[in-house]
């Protein structure tokens, strides 16, 4: 009989648990399903509510439908890219607004993500001007996330060897691939084998098909030693017959036009492709409304030995004890968690003997990108393009077996070409009129765009802290950002302009419009490496198993613990490495190392 | 091809009562109705009906911009589009689309009040009219957010194309 998948807001908390599990995204999510499937009894707690994601989404709804076209209420507003780099942190303060929302993607803040991503003003920060999304609700961001999954190879996790720069990872590919494999079994992805060394394939199952001008595009892209291949998506493009939650893809195309997130969980999300089954298994005890506050600890043992949270509505504070605790609440949550966790034994916050918590922060630089008109497309019949989970992805070319001048490591663009519901070009069509509406119509299915995602370096001096001043709602100190792009990042981010409009002219592409504007750190949302991972304790906070070198019993799953950022979207090697050092969490706790 | 026949007598007949509504001072929430019927007229200039497709006056593209203006937060957006619309109001439609003309010369860097009022109106009647029925199934025929079954859309390389 399959349980309720009702979160339990009054849990046992008296027992001592296997394991506690804060936050409940890829990470979380991970770590609740691979430590119960070992049988162990795991405490999940999550900061949001659960919603009703499938009315929240309304994947189907036409703009039309909708009182506002999709637009969020009157006394509501979504940061924009112009207030993030413009307005003093926190963000929220001195905004009239009812609620103020975190950018999510869609049409200027969509009224479909507004439940989904926090309130500015329950949650300030402070600092640099940064863009931190954040999705408090069960699954977290993998709710509305962009679906692309890659994997990392050896030129990323031994970066360091080849360039210099930084550090190694403990780990090589021949590590995490048996569970990149298990995470494309259990979870279903979609793409093309294209045998690169530097993107790994995956167990694919059926790919995405390109349209007809990205078929000409990948064809005169080849001379130039360039490919682009079907978007590989972390979406179930034949089914799962291991998940009962989860349908296979219809190719409906709302995916993205509005903020993300599939209400027929095609697309991977945490709660119905890994929670639930979890759930079914007995062994998990799911709290929502709970914002962890502080990681315990047992004074005599100095181990970890359980947590502290507040109900984030009734605002009471409980304590639940486990043998062992998993963080999953993201890069930046999980950081801030450390830090606050101070006491006698950890003056500096728990798990940062070696000052690094907070520190070598990386991520992915975005903004510069092309569009253009594939000439030969215009005027012809419509095709149903945009039916499926993404366009293509052009893998990183370079810093490969050549050195590029300005910059070290690569970057990597997501497109896609044909036609949108929106004709996105009609902003950029001049004039007004008969042939204005003519052109627009005409140039629907031709239309083609592409943005990058580079790397960047984890540098010490990025860095978060915790604000001595700000406190979010329920009390607890906020987060404050040192984070700054260095030369290298903008070197890089011309290149891309350059070579966006490079590639579109090589390819016959009429170009529209070359975006070389850098968006404010934080806007790829792929926040990276607060407490890396690495061999020395006096330079890392991890071992290869995510395991805390001071604390025994800790573990920080999410992507707190990478290296570097690489190019490639981060979830899947999140969700690897989760997997992986949830084995070793439940091998060591049988054999009583923990 | 009669169903989509009917749905455009449906629309068209369901435009002229909206309309017929709409010119009456009560339903517009933000525009006096001499703003309203100026606004109807300019965004009916932008997109136009032709052979395709109804234009923006059918699509109810001046209700849009009413209500979004009504409903937005900051005054300054409702200040600005008065202030720009000023001159249009009580002007025939032949000097509307020699003002319209004059406004849109250069409309990649607009400095001039006028032509910083086009592009304002012409980015909300772009928006307006491509996510109303008429814009997103008459004018652009768009085939998606629907079920896929069978076959899907698309291409595959073929070994050649590797």
């Amino acid at each position: 009989m399959p349980q309720s998948h009702e979160p339990n807001l009054n849990p046992d908390l008296k027992k001592t648990y296997d394991a506690i599990v804060v936050g409940s995204g890829a990470a979380g999510g991970m770590a609740a399903h691979v430590l119960t499937s070992h049988g162990l009894d795991v405490l999940l707690l999550e900061a949001g509510k659960k919603l009703p994601i499938e009315r929240e989404l309304k994947s189907m709804q036409w703009p039309y439908d909708h009182p506002r076209r999709g637009d969020m209420p009157r006394d509501d507003h979504a940061l924009t890219l112009n207030e993030y780099t413009i307005r003093p942190r926190p963000y929220a303060q001195g905004l009239r607004y009812k609620h103020v929302y975190s950018y999510v993607q869609g049409w200027s803040g969509a009224d479909y993500s507004k439940n989904i991503v926090v309130d500015e003003k329950d949650n300030p920060y402070t600092g640099e001007p940064y863009a931190w999304v954040r999705a408090r609700t069960l699954g977290g961001k993998t709710a509305i996330w962009g679906r692309l999954a890659l994997r990392l190879s050896d030129v990323d996790f031994k970066a360091a060897e080849r360039d210099g720069f930084g550090e190694v990872w403990p780990i090589s590919y021949k590590d995490i691939e048996p569970y990149y494999d298990r995470v494309d079994d259990y979870l279903g992805i979609s793409g093309l084998k294209e045998g690169l060394p530097y993107l790994p394939d995956s167990r694919f199952q059926r790919p995405n098909k390109l349209t007809i001008s990205e078929m000409m595009f990948r064809d005169k892209l080849k001379p130039m030693g360039r490919l682009i291949t079907p978007y590989r998506a972390g979406v179930t493009t034949d089914g799962l017959k291991h998940n009962k939650y989860r349908s296979k893809c219809f190719g409906r195309g709302a995916c993205s036009r509005r903020a993300g997130g599939c209400d027929i969980h095609a697309a991977f999300d945490s709660p119905t492709g890994l929670i639930y089954p979890a759930m079914d298994t007995g062994h998990l005890t799911l709290r929502t409304n709970a914002t962890v506050s502080e990681v315990t600890v047992d004074s005599k043992t100095g181990k970890a030995s359980g947590v502290s949270f507040i109900d984030s509505e009734t605002g009471k504070t409980y304590q639940a004890k486990a043998k062992t605790v998993v963080l999953g609440a993201s890069t930046l949550e999980s950081a801030r968690l450390l830090l606050l966790s101070k006491s006698r034994q950890y003056p500096n916050g728990l798990a940062n003997s070696s000052g690094h918590v907070g520190h070598n922060f990386c991520e992915h630089i975005m903004g510069p990108g092309v569009t253009g008109i594939a000439k030969d497309r215009i005027g012809k019949p419509k095709t149903l393009d945009d039916g499926r989970p993404g366009g293509f992805y052009l893998p990183r070319f370079r810093n490969l077996d050549s050195k590029q001048a300005g910059f070290i490591r690569g970057y990597g663009f997501e497109g896609g070409a044909g036609s949108s519901m929106f004709p996105h070009h009609a902003y950029q069509t001049p004039g007004f009129g008969k042939d204005f509406k003519q052109t627009v119509r005409e140039k629907q299915g031709a239309f083609m765009s592409m943005g990058a995602f580079g790397e960047v370096l984890p540098r010490y001096e990025n860095y978060v802290d915790i604000d001595p001043d700000i406190k979010d709602r329920w009390g607890v100190p906020a987060l404050r950002f040192h984070i700054k792009f260095g030369d290298n990042e903008l070197n890089m981010a011309k290149d891309m302009a350059d070579q966006a409009r490079e590639m579109f002219e090589q390819a016959g592409i009429e170009v529209l419009n070359v975006d070389r504007e850098v968006l404010t750190p934080g806007w790829s949302i792929h926040e990276l490496g607060t407490s890396r991972m690495g061999t020395d304790p006096k330079k890392s906070v991890l071992n290869e198993f995510q395991q805390s070198h001071d604390v025994k019993n800790l573990f920080i799953v999410d992507g707190s613990s990478h290296v570097s950022a690489s190019c490639q979207n981060p979830t899947w090697t999140i969700m690897a490495l989760a997997w992986r050092s949830c084995d070793h969490l439940a091998d060591q706790l049988k054999k009583g190392e923990l | 091809m009669d169903i989509g026949r009917r749905d455009l007598i449906k629309i068209t007949a369901g435009a002229a009562v909206a309309m017929a509504a709409g010119s009456a001072a009560t339903a517009n929430r933000f525009f006096t109705p001499e703003e309203f019927a100026a606004v109807n007229e300019l965004t009916e200039m932008i997109i136009p009906a032709d052979e395709k497709s109804p234009g923006a006056k059918a699509a109810m593209v001046a209700g849009f911009i009413d209500s979004y203006l009504a409903d937005s937060f900051e005054e300054v957006e409702r200040t600005d589009f008065r202030e720009g619309l000023r001159p249009y109001v009580n002007a025939t439609n032949l000097e509307r689309l020699g003002l319209l003309t004059k406004a849109a010369q250069s409309e990649a860097k607009p400095t001039t009040a006028d032509q910083k009022f086009f592009r304002l109106i012409k980015e909300y009647t772009i928006r307006g009219y491509y996510t109303s029925k008429i814009g997103i199934h008459q004018d652009l025929d768009y085939k998606g957010n629907t079920y896929q079954t069978g076959e899907y859309a698309g291409y595959l390389p073929g070994p050649d194309l590797k």
